[in-house]
């Protein structure tokens, strides 16, 4: 066992080093292209490395990590960094994931020329990620959190002269950014109500109860939507896909994405009922509308994505239904067999040069590597028995389950929904086996060949961990596995035979719907639905876009209008004001002046005509004058 | 020490004014120089300043004019200067700003005397608002930075610079008149203790003053001892900042029920102080004298208008506004912060409508001062930090912000946005700098413009005076900058290449000397977001004792 100062020096250590990698990587610029592949992926190892042996070093213990990082008088903002059971987890998945796509990325982009910007931003991306599931308090978190975003913006926007990448990467950050600002209130909330965002002290200070303890759950819960792509900001994720398809499958789909997921299982203990139903409430609508979004879509990687907002979706409703231990599962389970299905989509993209699905078909034999991988990773997406991902859906179908039958009456609403989804994800993905690799090519030219070892050994992998008795013995239930002695679940739900029939039945509904839909579907009203995403991202354009632009032109039609006409008016009133007064000034002042000088000269003249000189005229005004004062005597 | 701040470059203006006309390209040289050794100064005040004080430090004083005017007391005007938690963080900007505006003055080609005196001149008058004590002395400044900075504009500008430069005149001139009256109105109601003491015998010289003393002419005075002839009046910011120097029954004096024009008169004087500095800083709807300077300005003029002049609005409110009427401020906290917020969102919104770039970062600059109205208002210690904070975080992101803008003016002398498309293609160091400018101002994580807004609406939530919502409406302000500068990143620097056929040939990457003042700056943004203990440990402990005087019993 190592002290703790060793264990705090490699958290550290585990953090700074992507950061710096990423940073260096950037500095050096082109001339290391050929190397920043390799020395990322060294780099990542070595962190995988790090993290897997403070897992064996640290004991069951929660350890905390604190540093003064901004003191002021009444409020201390500590980085604080925390390890317990879940950050392992999310250690481990972010570092294994990361390295998997870093070594395909090599094969992937290897005529690239900005090779070295790729894996620069990636390395800041892993640390930001690295950040988020470390971080001990939610205004660190909150940080981080930003940090992905911005490697997500940048990664997504790395084909920058590409106009859709450029638009994508703008939406992403903005839209994650609204969700963001409802973190923050929500930040602020807590703060205001216990004075601390520490997840440690949290659980004593935070008192759970009220409207406002509910609105504080629902604002921190808007970061979920912004970044786990929940209702109403879903729109941002399919567009992101115009990233280069590795980035796609570890950012877009095993790990940011989860982000959302991650920080609901950090806060779940502060939600209240009502939060909770809100959270399930918006978790099933986004599950189900993004699962019907991917069943018409013909670009390969959009049917993945919504997949992965609609798997999304199924993880919020474990968080709400408080099936804490259950979402992550699915959050494990999925991280490996959504990136798998990324990683042989781009194969299959790399083999082809074309997102089309339509322009594909019978690659089972071109690329027989990639066909398996993606073969198993689809079957544990679908929710085929003994493969993960039917274990981790069967968790929080059980668990909601359980929750409605808990709540009563309408609550069935929502496992029923939740099982119509799965149905949903059955059928788009064995559409999507159908027209990819069965069949004849549809397009001749086409000379598809496997992919080299680089791409297919980590889609393998991938495949490998899609497996059920990878994460338990018994192929119908995961309760016994390790991961539920890693997290034991609150209350143990115990499977109900009557829900594994009911879900097997309705994914075999699935693929067998899915296989039959045809090639080139008639463009129907329901179809298009699908195919426009609801016309979500048509009806945001209108309704909240050129509003919000025109109201920005509207103030600045005010500001130069209105309120610098006002100030030009006072300008121009002033001067007219001062021609005003310089008229009065010589008309009425001056011409005071001018009219006292002209009475001056006229009295002058009056007085001096009077003394004109004559004796007889001066006689005649003494006695007139003699005579008046005679008058006024007697 | 610091009195080397103001003849440094007052000394570098003489210089440039005596050299003949045939030395003219030693012009820049004296500037860069004299800046130089200004930002040296400002280190070595800062090795000296003490954060763990409170208090005003490395006084200065001399007496300057001192007249007696019988029945209406003595008149006192001291050059006293000084700095404490709330000034040396701008002291320090100002230093940074300059000096990184001279070199970006190295582009100026026309009528090089007359620039640089004046430039030189405008240093010294910004330094010496931040570091005047005495409210003459900061008023004489105050004043006198709009000579230099009317000419600037008005000699070296674009093409409406004439009417740009007088709308600045004229708006800020208008608001110190309102300051001046406040100014003899506290003048006739406030003593100096110390000089009084010595007239009415109680001491022989300055130096036996102690606290006693002083609250022994403070009792002498509010129970009418003294009389009118032996007081000494005062324009010393420290005594203004006392209520027991106030004179019983003056105008402002603290207890004077004295209304005028229906209010109080201390509110009065509160709001005439607030919209002198409001318009300075700028708060809207005192703003539009903003954009169109920035816009006819030159370059380093802009860098200077947006790094350290809008400022000296901050600043004066803290110092003055807020500093010697905190019965005004808690009055209308509400009212202000709705100023700050309305600044927050209507910026915003006028920067997303701008197709101008430099007009967009002046907007940008209007939602980003609001963020400082909004943490002095809230009087909280996390808000007014955090606006402290933000002022020296805006100074080092617009001085960036207008010197990149510069960049691309001084290619190919057009601003639109539209003109360009791209531009990453073939300006990539130029477009990582624009994108670490942008990222850091629209409060990255890591860069300094997260931290100021981060503390300043945190003050805001928690304050006492401020209802919740108004931060909610605030934090739209932090999505609209990542709208506005997002889009102009798209619009501007990604795509494909394309720019006006005129311009080919033109758009070529950074120059050294174009490195040399970026790149520090950007280190010195992500520095002070990756550290911002750095600037709070300077200003901690004197915004705690601020602070106090809000502090609810």
């Amino acid at each position: 066992m190592f002290d703790e100062n060793t264990i705090h020096t490699l958290l550290w250590l585990l953090i700074v080093l992507p950061f710096l990698s990423g940073t260096l990587s950037l500095l050096a610029g082109r001339r290391i292209n050929l190397w920043a592949g390799g020395t990322a992926a060294v780099l990542t190892l070595a962190g995988l490395g790090l993290s897997v042996f403070v897992a064996t070093q640290t004991g069951p213990d929660v350890l905390t990590l604190r540093t003064d990082w901004l003191l002021i008088p009444g409020r201390a903002v500590p980085i604080t960094f925390r390890l317990d059971a879940l950050t392992l987890l999310m250690l481990v998945i972010v570092h294994f994931i990361a390295l998997l796509v870093q070594i395909y990325s090599i094969s992937y982009l290897h005529d690239e020329r900005d090779r070295y910007r790729y894996f620069g931003f990636l390395s800041l991306f892993i640390g930001s990620m690295l950040g988020i599931v470390l971080a001990g308090n939610l205004i660190v978190l909150y940080a981080f959190w930003e940090l992905v975003g911005l490697s997500s913006y940048l990664l997504i926007g790395f084909w920058f002269q590409k106009p859709a990448a450029a638009a994508a990467a703008k939406k992403a950050f903005i839209m994650n950014r609204i969700g963001d600002a409802g973190f923050l209130l929500g930040i602020f909330l807590l703060l205001f109500q216990s004075g601390t965002t520490d997840l440690a002290e949290l659980p004593d200070l935070f008192v759970s109860n009220g409207p406002l303890a509910t609105l504080t759950g629902f604002c921190l819960f808007c970061g979920c939507i912004g970044k786990s792509a929940q209702f109403p900001l879903t729109t941002w994720l399919p567009d992101a896909m115009e990233g280069p398809t590795p980035v796609s499958a570890l950012i877009h789909a095993a790990t940011m994405v989860a982000a959302g997921i991650f920080l609901l299982a950090r806060i779940h203990f502060l939600l209240t009922p009502d939060a909770l139903l809100l959270i399930t409430i918006v978790g099933t609508i986004t599950m189900l509308m993004a699962a019907y979004s991917a069943l018409y879509q013909t670009d390969i990687k959009k049917v993945l994505a919504y997949s992965t907002v609609s798997q999304l979706g199924l993880m919020v409703i474990g968080m709400g239904t408080s099936n804490v231990t259950g979402a992550l599962f699915h959050l494990t389970t999925h991280a490996f067999f959504k990136a798998g299905l990324f990683l042989a989509a781009g194969s299959v993209i790399h083999g082809v040069h074309s997102q089309d699905m339509r322009q594909m078909g019978g690659l089972r034999k071109a690329m027989p590597l990639t066909f398996i991988g993606w073969a198993v990773c689809a079957a544990a997406l679908a929710g085929v028995p003994f493969f993960s991902g039917f274990l981790s859906k069967e968790t929080i179908l059980t668990g909601a389950f359980d929750w409605a039958g808990a709540q009563g009456g309408l609550a069935y609403v929502i496992p029923i929904l939740a099982v119509l989804s799965s149905g949903l994800t059955a059928c788009y993905m064995a559409r999507q086996g159908r027209l990819v690799f069965f069949g004849d090519a549809r397009n001749p030219e086409n000379r598809a060949h496997e992919s080299d070892r680089l791409l297919t050994v980590p889609v393998l992998m991938l495949a490998v961990l899609s497996i059920g008795f990878v994460f338990a013995g018994n192929p119908f239930s995961a309760a016994q596995g390790w991961f539920f002695r890693l997290f034991p679940a609150v209350d143990n739900h115990g499977g109900h035979l009557w829900i594994a029939l009911l879900s097997i039945s309705v994914v075999a509904v699935g693929l067998w719907l899915g296989w039959r839909m045809p090639v080139l579907t008639q463009s129907t009203a329901m179809s298009r639905l699908s195919e426009h995403n609801w016309y979500l991202d048509g009806f945001y354009k209108r309704l909240l876009v050129r509003p919000f632009v025109r109201l920005a032109y509207l103030s600045y039609g005010f500001d130069r209008r209105v309120i610098d006409k006002l100030v030009d008016f006072a300008g121009i009133g002033t001067v007219v004001l001062a021609h005003m007064i310089g008229w009065a000034d010589r008309m009425i002042v001056d011409g005071l002046v001018n009219g006292a000088s002209w009475l001056t000269h006229r009295l002058g003249n009056l007085t001096r005509s009077v003394q004109n000189g004559r004796v007889q005229s001066y006689i005649a005004s003494a006695v007139v004058g003699l005579l008046v004062i005679l008058w006024f005597l007697i | 020490m610091l009195s080397s701040l103001l003849f440094i470059p007052l000394l570098g203006s003489l210089l440039v004014v005596l050299l003949p006309d045939s030395r003219k390209n030693v012009y820049k040289w004296i500037t860069l120089v004299a800046c130089s050794l200004e930002l040296l100064v400002c280190g070595a005040i800062y090795a000296a300043f003490d954060p763990t004080q409170a208090d005003y430090q490395l006084l200065e004083r001399f007496d300057w004019i001192s007249l007696p005017l019988g029945s209406l007391g003595v008149v006192s005007i001291d050059y006293l200067v000084g700095i404490d938690g709330i000034s040396l963080p701008l002291v320090l900007l100002t230093g940074a700003v300059m000096l990184v505006g001279a070199l970006s003055s190295w582009t100026i080609d026309k009528r090089l005397k007359a620039y640089h005196a004046l430039y030189l001149l405008l240093t010294a008058t910004i330094i010496g608002c931040f570091i005047a004590l005495d409210f003459f002395l900061f008023f004489l400044f105050f004043e006198f930075m709009l000579l230099p900075m009317y000419f600037l504009i008005g000699l070296w500008g674009g093409p409406r610079r004439e009417y740009a430069s007088i709308k600045f005149f004229l708006y800020t001139l208008a608001g110190s008149v309102l300051i001046l009256l406040v100014m003899i109105s506290l003048y006739l109601s406030v003593m100096d203790p110390v000089e009084t003491a010595i007239n009415i015998g109680l001491i022989g010289d300055r130096s036996e003053i102690t606290d006693d003393i002083i609250r022994q002419v403070q009792f002498l005075l509010a129970d009418y001892k003294i009389q009118s002839q032996q007081l000494v009046h005062t324009f010393d910011l420290r005594y203004m900042a006392h209520g027991g120097n106030y004179l019983p029954d003056s105008f402002l004096g603290p207890t004077g029920e004295i209304i005028v024009f229906g209010l109080p008169s201390r509110m009065l004087a509160f709001l005439c102080v607030f919209l002198g500095f409001a318009i300075k800083l700028p708060v809207v709807p005192f703003h539009t004298w903003l954009p169109d300077a920035h816009v006819e300005a030159p370059t380093p003029v802009s860098v200077v208008l947006a790094g350290v002049l809008l400022k000296i609005g901050g600043y004066g409110f803290l110092r003055i506004g807020w500093g010697l009427f905190p019965d005004g401020a808690a009055e209308y906290a509400l009212l202000l912060a709705g100023l700050g917020v309305i600044s927050i969102v209507y910026g915003g919104f006028n920067a997303l409508a701008q197709s101008d770039l430099k007009k967009m970062i002046a907007y940008s600059s209007v939602s980003h001062m609001g963020f400082v109205l909004l943490g002095i208002a809230s009087l909280t210690s996390e808000g007014v930090n955090g606006a402290v904070y933000q002022m020296a975080s805006h100074g080092v992101l617009s001085a960036m912000l207008f010197l990149l803008t510069g960049v691309l003016y001084d290619r190919t002398h057009d601003r639109r946005i539209d003109s360009y498309r791209g531009l990453a293609s073939t300006m990539p160091a130029y477009t990582a700098l624009t994108a670490i400018a942008f990222f850091a101002s629209l409060g990255l994580p890591g860069f300094s413009g997260f931290v100021g807004e981060l503390f300043t609406l945190m003050g805001s939530f928690q304050s006492l005076w401020l209802p919740g919502w108004m931060t909610a409406v605030a934090t739209l302000g932090i999505i609209l900058a990542a709208a506005y500068f997002l889009w102009t990143l798209q619009r501007m620097f990604f795509g494909p290449l394309w720019s006006r056929t005129e311009f080919t040939g033109q758009l070529t990457d950074l120059t050294a000397r174009e490195r040399l003042m970026l790149i520090p700056l950007a280190v010195l943004a992500l520095l002070l977001g990756l550290f911002p203990n750095l600037l709070f440990n300077l200003s901690n402990a004197t915004i705690a004792q601020w602070i106090q005087r809000f502090s609810v019993e």
